[in-house]
């Protein structure tokens, strides 16, 4: 496979296999669920307050975070077959490929890096994988 | 004469709410890459490659960083756009 994601004169081209891309816009689709469940796990983590001291955020904050959310989720899920991607649009990976990440870690219970280490393969593939992209992705807007 | 209302006329609670300085704190998360959290702090705050990778050990090494500290707004403003890469940021006043 060539490189993933690189740059091109109008933003990234992104060259990843379509069981990947399927792959990807399901993950999304899950973190998106998830995320909007109070009280589940990655609702804590992707959308817990942001002050602890206070009994719940402003509501505008709230909501603000759950577009931000349901925002850069649904760009990866809209665009995940894209051959190539505007720089907006590449950014938004960026924060949806975390958001997954950060689902996908809330699922298995990852408060530290010991808990990693403890994985099936098949999860810390998972992780990996995010990761990769998130990597490749970084390099390929920053070149 | 009328007193000019300032909206700052609520006595020494409002004050002080207001002239105490807020943290942004970086929460250490055992999935997110070193180099996304330097971008991301470069890309938030405006900070140097430097400060930016100086921070996020502090983070990776201490468990958190103060990555920030000013007004509860602004604060609060820093620690939602953290969010936005589903990086854990709390805020709290300064003690």
């Amino acid at each position: 496979m060539s490189e993933p994601f690189r740059r091109s004169p109008s933003g990234i081209v992104v060259d990843l296999p379509d069981p990947l891309r399927t792959w990807l816009a399901t993950m999304a689709e899950e973190a998106g669920r998830d995320a909007v469940d109070p009280g589940g796990a990655v609702h804590r983590r992707i959308l817990g307050p942001i002050d602890p001291t206070a009994d719940h955020d402003d509501p505008l904050i709230e909501l603000q975070r759950q577009f931000g959310v349901e925002g850069s989720l649904s760009i990866l899920i809209a665009t995940a077959h894209a051959t190539e991607l505007n720089e907006e649009e590449a950014e938004q990976w960026i924060r949806a490929l975390q958001l997954v990440l950060a689902a996908t870690a809330a699922r298995l219970s990852i408060m530290e890096e010991d808990d990693v280490a403890g994985l099936s393969r098949e999860d810390a593939q998972t992780l990996t994988t995010l990761q990769a992209l998130i990597s490749l992705m970084i390099d390929a807007l920053d070149a | 004469m009328t007193d000019f209302d300032t909206g700052l006329s609520g006595g020494t609670d409002t004050a002080q709410r207001i002239d105490i300085p807020w943290e942004v704190i970086l929460w250490n998360d055992p999935v997110s890459l070193i180099s996304l959290v330097v971008r991301v702090l470069k890309k938030v705050f405006s900070y140097s490659q430097e400060k930016a990778e100086q921070l996020t050990m502090m983070v990776h090494n201490d468990g958190k960083a103060v990555v920030w500290t000013g007004d509860k707004e602004t604060a609060a403003a820093y620690c939602v756009a953290l969010h936005g890469y589903a990086l854990g940021a709390t805020i709290q006043p300064t003690r």
